[in-house]
């Protein structure tokens, strides 16, 4: 209990070394904090909520088996996001391959599909008009709340292409929805929701 | 309006973020409280935040926490030998592995390791054919060190096979003029030594000299020659007009005279290439004894006949026919034999001798035309010969350098895109 108490005290970075050494409830702790941020995170990208469920899953194992080679050179966060972000390429690899090479990088959550009671359908919609590169820094930023520099990591792409690419996206996206009609009502909605 | 704007709406937009250095962020909250713009901007930014807060996800399933929690649960049964590995002393071969273990999962340690070792490898393939490349000079110590173990070998067995020689050869004291010098060396077996005597050799030297004085050089070459009781075999002297001359010679010196006549003679000018060579000429000699010998012994007993019979007179022509014969065979044998005991009693240095060539300014100079002829025909011929110098090294060594290529592209590309990756980064990091 009292481990517990303290593995919920430290940092992830803290907790990642413990995990290294051999100790379990460090990794349940970081498993604890991020199991909904990474399952948002596939959700968000993957059309399919039980693909989104075993890619989250495949995260967590591949840090699991490969905590030997974990070296804190980044935060904790950039080094998770980092390899879901690779495991996120690999599944739209496998897409475009199946799809014969026209998969467009992004996968619009269908929201009549059974398990895909997501909201703000609008938004969805919006942000899959973005450019690719443009969407992937927008979502890090806005619903993984990564830092500049966190998504420079994950994306191995400068800090200064990060803050153009955000601040483009953010135009853009404003563009958008400024032209989606009906949009205020569900804005209205949203703001509530949110509050 | 933008142009008078101090800073980028980006700037901003970082400074909302949270993402910009305290001073600047301080510049720029009070910018804002006076520009109406950036306000708008934040406010703009704030609600675009909102309205994406409206996609909401579900909570993940229980499914995906029981299934994880059983992998931690297999993980932790797994990882006490991990722990084990760290903490308990280490066998031998775990210590020697630990180091490369330890690399696991760092592809550039491994790409830079792999460039290493390819570029060390193409090195020791360099450099190997020059390490293997034997200087001449090396070459020819060690075969004059070889001649000299062999004359010493000789010596010891000639002495102690001395006593068996049934008579020394009158022709061979005569051949030799100069006795002290022979003393050093073991005089070859006379005719009619058993096949157990020492070897005999045949030996030659080649030796290539380039001189400053060309007209000394042949006075000098005879001079040498006589001091060494030796002679001139053949000699050939070229003077042509525009190029460097040559002479010639074989030379014959007594074999224990080889030695110090070829001192003498790189003493006349510069070395260019100098060899030695020493053919065992034993079995031929012995061979050739023999015969002689048996011929000798069958010209006896033919003689001892005609001395004794007095038959018939055709009888008698007939062995008179047979002695004349054995008896040019016999001579025949005998001149072998003498050429063969010259070519081991006197070595044979084949000498070339070439002049330093300067070029003189003999003669009227060519016409302008002609030179220019000359200039453009020597200049084509020198554009094929590139090309087809360029073609064929392209054919010998292409294969080869596409091998390289292949094996060399992916670690390059890898390091290049890394430090290009760094080159960048670092400037932006440090700016932002």
């Amino acid at each position: 209990m009292a481990l517990q108490t303290e593995a919920a005290m430290a940092t992830d970075e803290l907790l990642i070394l413990e995990f290294q050494k051999g100790s379990r409830e460090a990794f349940s702790e970081l498993f604890l904090r991020y199991r909904e941020l990474i399952y948002a995170f596939f959700r968000r990208r993957v059309k399919d909520a039980a693909r989104a469920e075993d890619l989250a899953q495949e995260t967590f194992i591949a840090i699991l088996r490969g905590i030997q080679r974990y070296e804190p050179r980044a935060t904790f966060r950039t080094y998770l996001f980092g390899i879901a972000y690779k495991i996120l390429a690999n599944h739209r690899r496998k897409l475009d391959q199946n799809s014969g090479g026209v998969g467009s990088g992004f996968d619009l959550p269908d929201p009549s599909a059974p398990g895909n009671a997501q909201t703000g359908m609008w938004v969805r919609e919006a942000i899959a008009k973005l450019d690719g590169n443009d969407r992937e820094v927008l979502l890090l930023r806005e619903y993984e709340e990564l830092s500049y520099e966190e998504i420079a990591g994950v994306l191995r792409v400068p800090v200064n292409t990060v803050r153009s690419r955000l601040f483009r996206a953010r135009m853009a996206l404003k563009e958008i929805l400024v032209s989606v009609p009906g949009k205020s009502v569900r804005k209205e909605n949203a703001l509530d929701s949110s509050i | 309006m933008r142009s008078t704007h101090p800073f980028e709406l980006e700037e901003v937009m970082a400074y909302l973020d949270g993402e910009i250095s305290a001073d600047r962020a301080s510049e720029i909250a009070q910018h804002m409280q006076q520009c109406g713009e950036c306000r708008e901007l934040a406010v703009g930014f704030r609600n675009l935040s909102r309205e994406l807060s409206a996609w909401e996800i579900e909570a993940s399933p229980e499914r995906l926490t029981n299934e994880m929690n059983a992998e931690i649960s297999a993980a932790a049964e797994r990882q006490p030998k991990q722990i084990r590995s760290a903490s308990v002393e280490l066998t031998p071969l775990e210590r020697l592995i630990a180091p490369i273990r330890s690399l696991k999962g760092r592809p550039w340690v491994w790409a830079g390791a792999g460039a290493f070792v390819m570029v060390l490898l193409v090195a020791v393939v360099l450099a190997v054919p020059n390490l293997l490349r034997v200087r001449p000079e090396v070459l020819i110590a060690a075969r004059e060190m070889e001649l000299r173990e062999l004359q010493k070998r000789m010596a010891q067995q000639q002495v102690a096979s001395s006593l068996e020689y049934n008579q020394a050869d009158e022709r061979y004291s005569a051949s030799v003029t100069d006795k002290s010098a022979v003393a050093t060396m073991p005089p070859p077996p006379p005719p009619g030594t058993s096949a157990s005597t020492a070897p005999m050799i045949a030996r030659t030297a080649s030796l290539s000299l380039v001189v400053k004085d060309f007209s000394a050089i042949q006075a000098a070459v005879k001079a040498v020659v006589s001091r060494h009781s030796g002679y001139i075999g053949e000699l050939n002297t070229s003077t042509p007009p525009d190029a460097a001359k040559t002479f010639s010679a074989t030379l014959r010196v007594p074999s224990a005279q080889l030695e110090p006549a070829l001192a003498e003679l790189k003493q006349l000018g510069r070395a260019d290439q100098e060899s030695q060579s020493g053919e065992e000429v034993t079995k031929q000699y012995v061979d050739l004894a023999a015969r002689l010998k048996n011929s000798r012994a069958t010209e006896e007993r033919l003689l001892g006949v005609l001395r004794n019979n007095t038959g018939k007179v055709k009888d008698v022509l007939e062995v008179e026919n047979e002695i004349s014969r054995v008896r040019g065979e016999i001579e025949g044998m005998e001149a072998d034999q003498r050429a063969l005991q010259a070519r081991i009693d006197f070595a044979t240095i084949t000498l070339s001798v070439t002049e330093e060539y300067k070029a003189s300014l003999n003669g009227a100079p060519s016409s302008t035309g002609t030179r220019l002829h000359n200039a453009f025909v020597t200049g084509y011929h020198s554009v094929v010969e590139n090309m087809v110098g360029l073609t064929a090294w392209l054919l010998e060594s292409g294969p080869t350098l596409l091998l390289w290529v292949a094996l060399l592209f992916f670690p390059l590309r890898w390091a290049w895109r890394r430090l290009r990756r760094t080159l960048t980064s670092t400037p932006k990091a440090a700016a932002a």
